[in-house]
């Protein structure tokens, strides 16, 4: 459908900044997002990410910076102009018009006649599975329809890139997971660019192809879903993105100095000085109790607490009376209850040097 | 001892049913004097339309009825366009303070005592040197219904406005398309419900107008009083009647208008719950 070179990207932001009643809310944002792309920018609220999504629509002006779409300049065009559409948190549909009216609208305003906006509307109502509702009032419908008539009213648009405001918020959790994985399948049909806000780091990371984390303005990290969960650049990042033990340390040839009795090595890391005060994270999920191996990094410790959560089991470990690490191990299929551990049970614990990751 | 819950106290039916006596008596007694054969206001003798014949060739009377239907189609008219534009204007103050204290300005002709309003409206007047007549009746009735039309556009604004007027603009729409294509038929219901109530309120208003009139025509609810000074006429009776009609039907009408919008809610659940639909 997108015929346009993948070589420029859809989306481009250079030194965006927003500066409302004197506070820094978006701070020189450079972001380049490729043509069919499906991106999400991931951050707590007040970060700045929905204040981005509006700069780029064109609700909100920029304090200084450029916007470009399609490698155009849009920075002072206005949103009726803009090549870009959006799906609102609140779906904000319109109420005087059918399912029909509100999908065709767009079309309707850049005069295409009737009979294609006929047949366009039919196929989008299709593709979002409301074919039998045209002729609905969008207040008759659940959340979800109402959902699937927001994006179908954008899309049909075939914007250069669909801005999605936390779109799956006001679901339960239920309709949500489906609805996950029913617009990652749209993006892929249509094979327009999504850009998408969220606060919902299991929605971020399941549904994009890279994931921009933000954090008071400015983007702590940006990349797969993979390599923001498995390499997290910044303590923001590692502590934000599912969990993690962060330890704090000095760096000490090639060594994370924990306490004066532990050190993790980390040989992959490079641009610290010695005596420099670094952290180091791990994944809960990535640290072993059992089934040990000599290329890990081993070290004794204390069961202070066992917690049984179905699928896995969530283990606190003392190491020293102020290193208190947590591990989750996945209860397999050959584990039977009484080889879990207890609490005072004396354990090794250990991981491999990769999953190591030090932050500075 | 459910069952005990499920009886209805004898008293809480009396006090209904006294209620609904207390309150429509007085209308009863009016419909049925309007068709009474006898000018007595006291015992009814027999039925005649004798008193709406007299109302027909009342010249006085007619022309007051007509003033009062122009004074409140203009008022409602320029009020709901004032109103709107005033409320939209609000929504868009973004200081939340300003906001704050221009609502709270914009309130104060609710509760300022009408008789207030009306004195200051005639030394105003009559200050300017403008002569009082139907237009100073109508200056007046507008400037004190502003505020109803405002107060009920912004309850159904704060609902919806924003994203829904940015998802117009999103979609190809100017500002100005955005107001009359998605945000004026959005709010419909409240401009429909607010017109209602402003025309009821300002059709039959007496004080303001009581200020503000000149000598002819004069407002009906002006004339009917001073009427009343000179001996009362079933005329009155059977004019009453007709306004009752004509606000029923005004009713039927604000509950029926939203079915056409296709809205489960009606607008004058706005009026009365202040809730946006």
């Amino acid at each position: 459908m997108s015929n346009t070179s993948s070589t420029t990207p859809s989306v481009s932001l250079r030194g965006l900044t927003k500066v409302f009643g004197g506070s820094t809310v978006v701070d020189g944002l450079d972001l380049d997002i490729a043509s069919g792309e499906f991106f999400a920018l991931l951050g707590p609220s007040g970060c700045g990410k929905t204040t981005t999504l509006r700069m780029i629509a064109g609700f909100s002006d920029p304090t200084s910076g450029t916007i470009l779409v399609g490698g155009e300049d849009v920075t002072s065009t206005p949103p009726h102009r803009r090549d870009v559409n959006t799906v609102f948190q609140s779906y904000a549909l319109f109420e005087h018009l059918d399912v029909r009216g509100n999908v065709g609208f767009g079309l309707r305003r850049k005069g295409i006649d009737k009979r294609t906006r006929d047949k366009r509307v039919s196929e989008m109502l299709d593709l979002v599975e409301l074919g039998d509702r045209g002729k609905e009032r969008p207040s008759r419908l659940s959340g979800g329809q109402r959902q699937r008539v927001a994006l179908a009213r954008a899309l049909i648009n075939e914007p250069k890139v669909l801005l999605l405001d936390e779109p799956l918020a006001a679901l339960d959790l239920k309709l949500r997971h489906a609805m996950q994985a029913e617009l990652k399948a749209i993006q892929r049909e249509v094979g327009i660019t999504f850009l998408f806000v969220t606060h919902d780091q299991d929605e971020a990371l399941s549904m994009s192809d890279r994931v921009a984390i933000m954090n008071q303005g400015v983007i702590e990290q940006c990349g797969t879903p993979e390599d923001v969960y498995e390499r997290p650049t910044s303590v923001f990042a590692a502590g934000f993105i599912g969990t993690s033990n962060l330890m704090s340390g000095t760096w000490s040839q090639g060594c994370v100095r924990l306490s004066p009795t532990v050190a993790v090595p980390a040989p992959g890391h490079q641009g610290s000085a010695e005596g420099d005060a670094v952290s180091v994270a791990v994944r809960p999920e990535k640290i072993w109790l059992s089934d040990l191996t000599s290329a890990m990094f081993r070290v004794p410790g204390t069961i202070v607490s066992t917690v049984y959560h179905g699928a896995t089991t969530q283990y606190l470990v003392s190491i020293t009376p102020d290193l208190t690490l947590t591990v989750l191990e996945q209860n397999l299929p050959r584990m039977r209850a009484e080889d879990r551990w207890n609490a005072g049970d004396r354990v090794e614990i250990g991981w491999l040097p990769e999953h190591t990751v030090v932050l500075t | 001892m459910p069952r005990k819950l499920e009886r209805k106290p004898r008293i809480a039916v009396v006090v209904t049913a006294v209620f609904f006596v207390w309150l429509y008596l007085p209308i009863v007694a009016v419909v049925l004097f309007s068709f009474n054969d006898k000018k007595s206001l006291s015992s009814f003798s027999g039925f005649s339309l004798m008193w709406y014949d007299d109302l027909v060739h009342n010249g006085a009377l007619l022309d007051s009825l007509m003033a009062s239907v122009k004074i409140a189609t203009i008022a409602t008219l320029v009020s709901l366009v004032l109103g709107t534009m005033l409320a939209l204007g609000l929504d868009r103050v973004r200081s939340r303070k300003t906001q704050v204290t221009l609502g709270a300005v914009t309130l104060l002709p609710l509760v300022t005592p009408e008789i207030v309003t009306g004195v200051a409206a005639l030394l105003l007047f009559t200050g300017i040197g403008l002569k009082l007549s139907m237009t100073t009746v109508i200056l007046a009735e507008i400037t004190f219904s502003i505020a109803y039309v405002t107060v009920i556009v912004r309850g159904r604004l704060l609902g919806v406005a924003h994203e829904v007027e940015e998802a117009a603009r999103d979609l190809g729409c100017t500002h100005f398309q955005a107001l009359r294509l998605v945000l004026l038929p959005t709010l419909a219901p409240a401009l429909v419900g607010a017109g209602l109530l402003v025309f009821a309120l300002v059709f039959d208003d007496f004080v303001l107008a009581f200020f503000t009139t000149g000598v002819d025509p004069q407002p009906l609810p002006v004339r009917v009083y001073s009427s009343i000074r000179f001996g009362v006429s079933p005329a009155i009776n059977a004019i009453g009647t007709l306004m009752l009609l004509a606000s029923a039907l005004l009713i039927v009408t604000a509950l029926l208008l939203p079915r056409l919008f296709g809205r489960g809610s009606s607008s004058l659940d706005l009026i009365t719950t202040g809730e946006p639909l």
